[in-house]
């Protein structure tokens, strides 16, 4: 049906992605389905739209290969991108053992007066305590450094593709061309390689 | 918003929602006009549409004023001769089911497709009914497709189908099918036909009881008959060994779980693919069932197949189990799940399946839910508003609506008391006033929720005195489901110019006598109209009050298009005396505490729209850059207004 190129022929890729409304998750989601679909291979991007949107947890399922409904199975998510570390804990029962979270190192207290927000120490030690590959990055900080905030995204992107099987899945070129095509491109493309190259932490 | 995917190359595989692959078949048929109410999941199709005809010139597309005329102008459209398209969520289709039951009578001329998205899970709704039990009641087929390529294939047939036995047809989506991204191979775009004929001929457009009891007659023949086309129908296929004990059926959606159900278990079974579930494909199914011991259904929504597939059995005197949600296999409430259908699937099989423990962290995350965006009109107006209430002492009910406002149930504002269904704030509004004593009624309204459903339960107010405070929200769109304009926009749907009906002339027109529009983001402004306005009901009035300002996002955006530069905010520590009003009363998402018992500005999350200004007792949060003049004029603000604040 379609030409599998990367992926093993009745092989899937699952992945999260979890944020708050309005950090360009959706984005995020189109840029990895558009990237998947250049290299010859299914995908399903299920996104979430309307009241469930405004400055609220947002979650997006991207499956990739031999699959055929759209939501990821609980425990069955290879990879989990994380735009704040509050949804990535409100999400980790998606993570199958071993699957990787490649994650900002950033919470946003959510807009309640008077809400607990536990520490983003409290949460990264909660989220070493599981069994999975945690890799933290200081997305937003970098993206603010590069002048939009919003681009912390395929910061994450890059960063996921080479740190873990996602990179074997889908080209650095294929989410470059993707870029190219997107506003800002120049922007985007440079805050994916610094995410890719694990540059821009310092200064 | 553009969705330039819709018109992409014929032969070209694009990826893209189910939704728009539903406006491509559209284009592709050659629809003449498209109709619709905005409600998620459904309105991508008109969006979709409306970009194309943007781009094209055609079809004719427009944003009507609720479900029942969307479905008026669709079905008038298509009893003239020109195909046509109806799309609304699913609760739309209670609003448009009025006129939805009587074209079944009269049946059409060209194509009527009925396209409802149904929110199963509810992620964005009141309620998860199931529209198909529509088709059931109406004597309306029923096609439902599994994804985003189906939608086309399935779009593309249901015209036909509507084209062949000139009866509507509806469209079932759900969330899954609507909005998920897949890739999609597009054909080429159709020749419209834009131009129709009316043909008088009133036995058959004139639903007098003479007239109707004969067309009732024919509904039923010809019910017959489109069940007899839908058990030949292409879209529904069967795989797998064709001596298998066990058939598994999926519908809609529900193919797709089944079908990957199947290969994730290793079962190699009989899989039947439902895209045409009302009527019944009866030949089709029966050919299947034969000689098989156990049939599972895996349908997303009700068990409506399964309940009819029952009968079926019955009426073919056969008593082969049936197993899903009747039997308690599948849950009955919210969306299939992958992990769901494997278990029932090797439940009925006898296998033993268990899914993967899953992880479970230490710390548990705060809730999240969705808030008004930070330089939300609303905010500013139900701080006002809530401040006029409890300056006169009242005892109030919060008639609330649905859009963006419905936000407000939640703390600080707690101004939701009811929430049911669209134009239910004024409706409720009128037998709490009658019954309710001392309480003053306040209905809260958006202004496409006004126009949609909130003119006839004003106008019954009025000559029912009902005196009530109804607060009209107006940001100028229909902003909840993605900015779409309405009557009081001033545009169309294609964005051409459109004649501009302000919310007041219609409460004026239809006898309101105390009628108070309010700048939306001078608080005081809208604090003194309350005043005004509450105490007219006091009075044994009606009152109206319009609160207008735009929705931050369309403001932003302008502000950028026009170079016109927004402010940034800061508060001054030295006045800063953390009383915590711009925090916990206003509730500003971009205000939080600083930990030394004040508060700070979050500069990235900050619109510039300057009400906590005006908001601080204290004149501790100030400008922190140049304040361009026409930034207040975008946001609807006068220079009186926000001068000297």
């Amino acid at each position: 049906m379609w030409e599998v190129a990367s992926i093993a022929s009745r092989e899937s890729f699952n992945i999260v992605i979890a944020g708050v409304g309005g950090q360009g998750v959706l984005t995020l989601s189109r840029i990895i389905g558009e990237a998947s679909l250049a290299g010859g291979l299914n995908v399903l991007v299920a996104e979430t739209h309307g009241l469930s949107q405004r400055g609220g947890s947002v979650v997006v399922h991207v499956r990739i290969g031999d699959v055929d409904s759209p939501l990821v199975p609980l425990g069955e998510a290879d990879l989990m991108i994380g735009l704040e570390l509050l949804e990535v804990l409100r999400n980790v029962s998606y993570m199958r053992r071993g699957g990787f979270i490649v994650a900002d190192k950033l919470v946003i207290p959510p807009s309640i007066p008077g809400v607990t927000v536990p520490s983003v120490d409290s949460v990264i030690e909660a989220l070493r305590g599981l069994d999975v590959e945690l890799i933290l990055t200081p997305a937003s900080e970098v993206a603010e450094k590069l002048g939009d905030v919003r681009v912390a995204n395929v910061y994450l992107l890059g960063r996921a593709l080479s740190k873990t099987r996602l990179g074997a899945i889908i080209s650095f070129d294929s989410v470059a061309r993707v870029l190219r095509g997107l506003p800002n491109p120049e922007l985007n493309l440079k805050a994916f390689e610094l995410g890719y190259t694990g540059g821009g932490f310092e200064g | 918003m553009g969705y330039p995917e819709v018109l992409a190359e014929p032969g070209s595989r694009v990826l893209m929602l189910g939704n728009v692959a539903v406006a491509r078949a559209c284009l592709e048929y050659g629809v003449g006009l498209a109709s619709g109410y905005p409600g998620t999941p459904s309105s991508e199709v008109v969006e979709a549409l409306a970009y194309a005809a943007s781009k094209l010139g055609y079809p004719y597309v427009e944003w009507s004023v609720n479900e029942k005329v969307a479905f008026e102008v669709a079905y008038g459209a298509a009893i003239s001769g020109v195909p046509s398209v109806v799309s609304m969520k699913h609760v739309g289709l209670n609003v448009a089911a009025d006129p939805f039951f009587s074209s079944a009578y009269t049946g059409v001329e060209a194509p009527l497709l009925v396209i409802s998205a149904d929110d199963p899970g509810m992620w964005s709704s009141q309620n998860e009914q199931d529209n198909r039990w529509y088709g059931v009641h109406a004597y309306i087929p029923v096609v439902e497709p599994a994804g985003a390529q189906e939608a086309r294939e399935a779009t593309l047939e249901a015209l036909r189908l509507s084209g062949v036995v000139k009866h509507p047809v509806l469209l079932r989506l759900v969330t899954r099918v609507s909005h998920t991204r897949a890739p999609v191979t597009v054909g080429a775009l159709g020749r419209p036909r834009l131009r129709g004929v009316f043909k008088s001929n009133p036995l058959r457009w004139n639903l007098i009881p003479a007239h109707a009891r004969r067309l009732r007659e024919e509904l039923i023949e010809r019910w017959r008959r489109i069940e007899d086309l839908v058990s030949r129908s292409e879209l529904n296929v069967a795989e797998g060994p064709r001596d298998s004990q066990i058939l598994v059926v999926g519908v809609g959606i529900g193919y797709r779980y089944a079908r990957e159900a199947l290969r994730r278990l290793k079962v190699h079974v009989r899989l039947v693919k439902v895209t045409t579930p009302i009527p019944l494909p009866s030949k089709f199914i029966l050919g299947e069932v034969e000689g098989r011991n156990a049939i599972i259904v895996v349908e997303e929504g009700d068990p409506v197949f399964e309940t009819m597939l029952k009968a079926l059995l019955q009426e073919a005197s056969l008593n082969t189990r049936v197993y899903g949600k009747r039997s308690g296999h599948l849950r009955p409430t919210g969306e299939l799940r992958l992990e769901d259908v494997k278990r029932a699937i090797a439940q009925v099989l006898g296998l033993g399946y268990r899914g993967p423990e899953l992880l479970e962290a230490t710390v548990k995350p705060p809730p999240r839910p969705p808030v008004l965006c930070p330089g939300c009109p609303y905010r500013s107006v139900f701080y006002a508003v809530r401040r006029a209430v409890k300056k006169l002492g009242l005892d109030v009910v919060y008639s609330g609506d649905i859009g963006c406002y419905s936000l407000t149930v939640n703390k600080p504002f707690n101004a939701q008391d009811t929430l049911i269904e669209m134009g239910g704030s004024v409706g409720l509004a009128n037998g709490m006033s009658h019954v309710l004593g001392d309480k003053v009624v306040i209905a809260t309204i958006g202004d496409s929720t006004f126009y949609h459903a909130g003119v006839p339960g004003l106008i019954n107010a009025v000559y029912n005195k009902a005196p009530m405070m109804v607060l009209v929200l107006d940001n100028g769109v229909t902003a909840m489901t993605g900015h779409q304009p309405h009557p009081g926009s001033g545009f169309n749907a294609v964005g051409g110019e459109a004649r501009r009906i302000p919310v007041e002339d219609v409460a004026r027109g239809v006898g309101v006598d105390s009628v108070y529009v309010a700048e939306a983001f001078n608080p005081r402004d809208v604090e003194a109209k309350a005043l005004s306005a509450l105490r007219d009901v006091g009075e044994g009035k009606v009152s109206v009050v319009v609160a207008r300002g735009p929705c931050i996002l369309v403001a932003v955006g302008r502000a950028r298009a026009e170079s016109i530069p927004r402010p940034s905010y800061a508060v001054d520590p030295s006045r800063c005396k953390g009383c915590m009003v711009c925090y916990k009363a206003f509730n500003c998402p971009a205000i939080t505490p600083s930990g030394d018992g004040k508060v700070t500005i979050n500069g990235a999350l900050c619109t510039g729209c300057g009400v906590c200004e005006r908001v601080c007792p204290f004149n501790a949060i100030k400008p922190a850059s140049y304040v361009d003049k026409r930034w207040w004029k975008l946001l609807g603000l006068t220079e009186s207004s926000v001068g000297g604040g």
